[in-house]
């Protein structure tokens, strides 16, 4: 069962039993996790009227005891007591508590004690406490999302609720999953060890009662992962349609916000459209971006003219409607007294009903009509602007040498394009700092004076570089620090299959690299995920391969790794793939936590 | 999916924690316990009588949850659901009504027209007064309570917009089959009165009608009066369906776009009601600046220079 109906049951079944108006109160994180499955006009058909925020709605006291409040907030202690004050003075006739997690047997207390005048009905935990933005593809929104990559000892108490809170989305999922897994960890990483032990902690002794569901032949998997593993997916810049809107302009739990963009078209369309400002791209909604959200750029290209010239065929049709109405109108100068014109006023009201049924196809398309407008709209503007950034940043060129960077051999020729590309005036900062990263964490070890060199060239071209940030990726990220393979120049098998596939050629050059998640996915598909790397935690065990794997990304995952697990599970390999991480990344939203975490890193030293 | 009832427990922790307090509250009023009865709502007919302590009715409000009776607009909204309840059975009746009169009959298909005539204006007056009332259902500023309104506004539209569609398609459909049967049946007769006023126009000359031609063209022109009439009764529900829509259209929520994300609504709650002060202010201004305000100086100017001519003119001759 995919995530996002999981999380549309739970919602409906919130609403189902509760009769009359409601109004449902989120706090800011299940607000996402709501709106991301369920539309306004959806809450309309509910009968819900209001939805409101939990910090907003005790700011007046308004009573409106005809509404009936359903509350579906998380259960941290702020949210307990701004409950716990509006329970004292109530201002809606009945109260429906519902929680995104566990409940902790002292908030039920705290609840219970300031309920005085009985208006909760019910209390329940449901557990939608995760944002599906695809059906094999969550996060949790973190955002305090650097703290992965420092060592426990800067800020412990950070850390643990950063740990908490993944435990708690990832034993959320498992119970909208309705599965207890066999829990493996990614040796070399401290932060993936310790959630992997508390998650096993949590669903085999706290709760494993609640835990305790009918098992089935083989257990699934839970894959904790450090996105330290493989650094190279979020530095580079995609060319798939929903990968590249989220790194080019942003993508915000399926939200593109337009005010990104600088200077936005005067078409006369986009403007009814774009006095919004924000566009919604969600597969489940829009049949257009299902089918092409996988696709790369040039044949998104096509796509959409194709789908802008149905279009204009619509409208054709619907400029003859403007005609009928003349028509009609002049059929009432023909006085049906005169006998000789009898003949010609049949043939015309003949002609007529044709043009009638026209007309009321028309309006009977016409919500229709609009919906398709609005679409085209939305997809031409957005591939508008992705190619105007294109063509400004030179990305086709900066591309090129990134994927050779990441995909290729050769350092020599490695060095001298990024050189070059580092003297170039139109290229961006950003640009220069992930070029510079990519050759890094690819030569990290051969020619140390030339990769000294591209350290100062890219200080001295770059106004805003942090010093030392190269250094501290290569820290945090280098080659001592990696388990996978990650440039397959580690495995025989691997540089084999590289040698192959460059005598082979690619299909295309700006997509040819694939995430070390793949490899993942492989291995464990074939049933030899090495021990040694991803050993199982306390005295777990999986005979043969499991059905269905969670992989979770301490760090954040990427879009262009959901396409990957979203491709993999329709080859229907028998393993149904899941990912999640603690946000999703491009690479500005990478190189931040990186940023954040040195400066970190830099202040505690001082500290010590 | 798996969900925890965790009512039980609360409701346990409740009862336990009120046990404390009663005899807490019995022992500091005077006065004994009084039971009250709690006023009950429309929507609340289970309310049972919950039992509080009265010593000073000013800290009695505390006790009892005044659930007091919805607003006046929820009266509104309640009636226009109910028009579109009965729409809606009117509608299933017409579907009959159609049925029959597409049924082959002996008789004059007269009665089953009236009745599907009638049943139609009812169904699209009732639709017409629903919409009439749906746009007094919007008012007030911005409080949670106009939200609300305009919540319940936007379901109701979405209902009558439905509505009217399956009318339309449920009239066309009728209509195609009708002319069909009709086709079939009338087509005959068009071609013997065709065929006949062909052979007759060689004598068109001829200023005498003799009676038989007089009744073929008298029937001819009843039959293209009778389509002329069906054009027209199609031609005004098309049009009124369409005024509904149009103003509908404005109120229901196009599905897909981000005016049907929930976080996008709350968000933009305040922000709408100051944008629409300004674009209130703004047109104010481009009125008194219009177009119009300027073509009417700019006629009356010439209107003098005429004038002006004129007089010159006079004088001069």
């Amino acid at each position: 069962m995919a995530l996002v109906t999981s999380v549309r049951d739970y919602i409906n079944r919130m609403l189902q039993d509760i009769s009359g108006m409601k109004v449902l109160i989120l706090d800011s994180e299940t607000v996402s996790n709501v709106s991301i499955v369920y539309s306004q006009s959806e809450l309309l058909q509910k009968e819900v009227f209001l939805v409101e925020m939990i910090d907003s709605i005790s700011a007046s006291n308004e009573s409106m005891s005809h509404l009936k409040a359903v509350y579906f907030v998380r259960p941290t202690s702020e949210n307990v007591q701004k409950l716990r004050h509006q329970l004292a003075n109530p201002r809606f006739g009945e109260y429906h508590l519902f929680f995104s997690n566990l409940l902790k047997d002292t908030q039920i207390h705290i609840l219970a004690d300031s309920d005085e005048q009985e208006v909760v009905q019910q209390v329940q935990e449901f557990y939608a406490d995760f944002v599906a933005g695809d059906p094999y593809h969550f996060t949790l929104n973190m955002a305090a999302n650097h703290l992965y990559m420092l060592p426990a000892v800067v800020d412990p108490s950070g850390l643990q609720r950063y740990s908490d809170r993944v435990v708690d989305g990832i034993a959320a999922v498992f119970l909208a999953l309705k599965r207890r897994p066999v829990i493996r960890y990614q040796r070399t990483s401290d932060t993936a060890k310790r959630i992997a032990q508390e998650t096993a902690k949590l669903m085999y002794q706290q709760e494993s009662g609640l835990f305790d569901f009918r098992r089935t032949e083989s257990s699934p998997l839970l894959l904790v992962i450090d996105r330290r593993d493989d650094p190279v997916t979020p530095l580079l810049n995609q060319w798939t349609y929903q990968a590249m809107v989220h790194e080019l302009i942003g993508l915000q739990d399926n939200k593109v916000d337009l005010r990104a963009i600088g200077s936005l078209p005067k078409d006369q369309q986009v403007v009814s459209l774009l006095q919004y400002r924000e566009v919604v791209l969600s597969s489940e909604q829009d049949a257009f971006f299902k089918s092409n959200m996988y696709e790369n750029f040039g044949d998104i290209g096509m796509n959409i003219k194709r789908m802008v010239d149905d279009f204009q065929q619509v409208a054709k049709s619907n400029q003859n409607i403007q005609t009928v109405g003349t028509n009609i109108a002049s059929l009432k100068l023909y006085s049906c007294k005169d006998v000789q014109l009898l003949v010609l006023v049949t043939v015309i009201i003949c002609e007529c009903f044709g043009f009638t049924e026209d007309m009321a196809r028309f309006v009977d398309n016409y919500p229709e009509y609009k919906k398709m407008q609005g679409n085209v709209s939305k997809h031409v503007t957005l591939v508008t602007e992705m190619s105007k950034l294109v063509e400004a940043r030179k990305l086709m060129l900066v591309s090129q040498t990134e994927q050779d960077l990441a995909c290729n051999g050769g350092q020599g020729a490695a060095y001298e394009a990024v050189t070059d590309l580092l003297n170039n005036e139109s290229v961006s900062d950003i640009d220069r700092l992930r070029l510079v990263m990519l050759y890094a964490l690819r030569y990290e070890k051969e020619n140390p004076v030339q990769l000294m060199q591209l350290f100062n060239k890219l200080a001295s071209r770059s106004p805003k570089y942090k010093q030392g940030l190269v250094q501290f990726l290569l820290k945090q990220a280098g080659v001592e620090k990696r388990t996978g393979d990650l440039f397959g120049n580690r495995d025989l098998l691997n540089i084999a299959r590289n040698m192959a596939r460059g005598l082979k050629g690619v299909e295309n050059v700006y997509t040819q690299h694939q995430p070390l998640l793949f490899q993942t996915m492989e291995s464990i598909t074939r049933g030899r995920l090495r021990d040694v790397d991803y050993p199982f935690v306390g005295d777990h065990f999986q005979q043969g391969r499991p059905q269905e794997v969670v992989i979770f990304m301490v760090g954040g995952t990427t879009y262009e790794e959901s396409r990957c697990v979203a491709l993999q599970n329709s080859t229907n390999s028998g393993i149904r793939f899941i990912l999640g991480g603690t946000a999703v990344l491009n690479s500005k939203r990478f190189l931040m936590d990186l940023e954040e975490a040195q400066r970190i890193s830099r202040s505690g030293s001082h500290m010590v | 999916m798996a969900t925890r009832n965790r009512t039980l427990l609360f409701r346990k922790y409740r009862n336990s924690l009120r046990s404390v307090r009663a005899p807490m509250t019995e022992s500091k009023s005077g006065v004994g316990p009084v039971i009250e009865m709690a006023s009950t709502s429309l929507l609340h007919p289970k309310r049972s009588y919950t039992p509080v302590s009265t010593e000073d009715p000013g800290t009695s409000s505390k006790g009892a949850v005044t659930v007091g009776l919805p607003p006046d607009w929820v009266d509104v909204s309640e009636e226009i659901s109910v028009n579109i309840q009965r729409a809606r059975t009117k509608m299933a009746e017409l579907g009959k009504a159609h049925a029959k009169a597409l049924m082959p009959s002996f008789g004059d298909g007269k009665e089953d027209q009236h009745q599907i005539e009638s049943l139609t204006q009812e169904v699209t007056f009732l639709l017409r007064k629903s919409e009439k009332q749906l746009q007094r259902l919007s008012k007030g500023g911005p409080s949670e309570d106009s939200s609300v309104r305009k919540n319940v506004q936007r379901s109701l539209a979405t209902d009558l917009q439905q509505l009217s569609m399956e009318l339309r398609k449920k009239q066309s459909a009728y209509l195609k089959r009708l002319r069909l049967q009709k086709e079939d049946g009338g087509d005959l007769e068009m071609n013997l009165n065709g065929s006949s006023s062909r052979a007759e126009d060689d004598d068109f000359d001829d200023i005498l009608f003799s009676e038989h031609q007089m009744s073929k063209i008298k029937k001819s022109e009843e039959i293209s009066v009778e389509r002329e009439k069906e054009i027209q009764q199609v031609v005004e529900s098309v049009n009124e369906l369409a005024q509904i829509m149009k103003d509908l259209s404005a109120l229901v929520i196009d599905q897909g776009t981000i005016v049907d994300r929930i976080d996008y609504n709350i968000q933009n709650v305040s922000s709408t009601v100051e944008d629409g002060l300004k674009q209130l202010q703004k047109a104010e201004r481009t009125q008194r600046s219009g177009g119009m305000v300027k073509c009417a100086s700019v006629l009356v100017i010439l209107c003098f220079i005429m004038l002006v001519l004129l007089i010159l003119k006079e004088i001069i001759f």
